[in-house]
């Protein structure tokens, strides 16, 4: 039975299952027959389907929320003195985090210091998000035909005309300010909210706007398929080098060579500076690469 | 006061989650999920996480928006599209 | 004391202006009316509530901040506003039948 299963699921991974195909279909077919509900309506049918969908989905839904609710219930309470999981890592955090990462933001600290690799984890799931974003919706010779070829030079007469002067005026006026707020929420961020992923996102939104307002083929000129391979790459690897370096010196508050500045300036806090410069470029090159291959499929 | 207002803004949590879940046009579930997302930074900057605010602020109520609305355009749900 | 009473009249003003303009986003049917009345708000609300905010804080950079507010602001939702009333009068089919169009030329 156990050779027979791994059989036919080579044989469907190899594509040479097809003669056994049709054979199972009649088999399920009469099976369908027997069925009682077969020989009801067509409607008949549909409508009982709705009423099994509807509820198992409620009781899915509910068992969910049931199980949920019992952990909830269980946790410790919020605030308690004597918890457990509560009283080392946050007194840690709250007494040592400024003196150790040298940021005035703590939640900086945290995320980029001692969860830097978790960071790093998040930066590489968008990362492969955009990139399997680029495997489904990019145009290229292979997957275009000449139909949507014709749609798609339509469209783009289409938005050339429609675009829209106000729009324009107002957008080349308030985006240099967005790109501006990004940029600071970027170096910023050891010091004051923000950080890497929301100034990246910032300048993303940015990006979008001009490129909604003024067409993508405006953003091309700065902004190409190839910039874009370039910093999200080597924003990465930067990270990874950075991170790499302090786990070889030992990561572990140990000395790195980086001095940590006095807390509160620019150039303070060892590396988190960098890490959040590199998170922001991808988040924003990554937003942005989402906006244009959902609506054009092509950078 | 404050308790009042959260209280508030919670109400309206879910009611905006529910009439996201139950609308029927698919315009008006991005544009709930938008209020959500606004209402969410609210209450984010009242728990005192201003990290937490920024970021939802330009990526729940921004950019998701943005892609929900374009993907709508490109499957041709909006009304007023070619298809309708 | 002066400028407590100052700032709180124009909150309060600035407060009326939104109710007006949320009641007027649920009374008027058709779209272009319904923006008409929630840009109020959006414009003129935002601003007489912004300003009591900044006399009652005074000159400081909180005041600053509030400032980039209202001209980020007032730069956005005129410019939403026209987007969506210009989205409305090219999708709709009939826009003659809810009011008066006067076409200069064939794209607007």
């Amino acid at each position: 039975m156990k050779k027979n299963t791994w059989k036919a699921f080579t044989a469907w991974v190899n594509g040479t299952a097809e003669e056994s195909r049709p054979l199972r279909r009649e088999a399920g077919q009469s099976a369908h027959e027997k069925h009682p509900l077969f020989h009801l309506n067509e409607e008949m049918r549909v409508r009982l389907f709705r009423w099994e969908y509807r509820a198992v989905a409620l009781i899915v839904c509910l068992t969910v929320v049931a199980v949920l609710l019992f952990t909830v219930f269980h946790l410790p309470l919020f605030g308690e003195p004597n918890n457990p999981a509560v009283n080392e890592v946050v007194e840690r955090y709250v007494e040592k985090g400024l003196e150790e990462t040298g940021a005035v933001n703590m939640v900086s600290g945290m995320i980029l210091d001692y969860r830097a690799f978790d960071t790093f984890g998040e930066s590489s799931v968008l990362f492969l998000a955009v990139t399997s974003v680029m495997m489904l919706l990019l145009r290229d010779e292979k997957n275009i035909s000449a139909e949507e070829d014709i749609q798609e030079a339509h469209e783009r007469i289409i938005e050339k005309e429609a675009s829209d002067r106000i729009l324009q005026k107002v957008v080349s006026l308030v985006m240099p300010c967005i790109f501006l707020f990004g940029i600071y929420v970027v170096l910023n961020g050891h010091i004051s909210p923000g950080g890497g992923f929301s100034g990246g996102a910032i300048m993303g939104a940015g990006l979008i706007l001009y490129g909604s307002a003024f067409g993508t083929d405006k953003v091309r000129e700065i902004f190409t398929m190839k910039t874009f391979r370039r910093i999200t790459s080597s924003a990465l690897l930067c990270y990874a080098a950075s991170k790499a370096y302090s786990f070889y010196t030992g990561a572990n508050g140990l000395p790195t060579g980086i001095p940590l500045g006095t807390p509160g300036a620019i150039f303070s806090s060892g590396l988190i500076l960098v890490l959040d410069i590199c998170v922001g470029m991808v988040v924003a090159c990554t937003m942005y690469g989402f906006y244009v291959l959902f609506a054009r499929g092509e950078i | 006061m404050t308790i009042a207002f959260e209280l508030l803004l919670i109400l309206a949590l879910i009611l905006c989650a529910v009439s996201a879940l139950t609308s029927r046009r698919l315009l008006v579930a991005v544009v709930i999920y938008m209020a959500y997302s606004l209402i969410m930074t609210v209450i984010w900057a009242l728990l005192q996480s201003p990290d937490l605010a920024i970021t939802e602020a330009a990526v729940g109520a921004g950019v998701t928006g943005i892609l929900f609305l374009t993907t709508l355009k490109k499957i041709h749900a909006l009304k007023g599209t070619k298809d309708e | 004391m002066f400028r407590e009473l100052i700032g709180g009249c124009l909150i309060l003003m600035g407060v009326l202006v939104m109710v007006v303009a949320v009641a007027g986003t649920y009374r008027f049917k058709y779209v272009l009316n319904r923006m008409h009345a929630a840009a109020l708000g959006d414009t003129l609300g935002l601003l007489l509530v912004l300003s009591g905010l900044m006399v009652l804080s005074g000159l400081t950079a909180l005041s600053a901040k509030l400032l980039a507010i209202i001209v980020f602001m007032w730069l956005a939702s005129p410019v939403m506003s026209h987007l969506i009333a210009r989205a409305e009068v090219l999708t709709h089919a009939h826009i003659a039948d809810e009011c008066e169009v006067i076409r200069h030329d064939d794209r607007l």
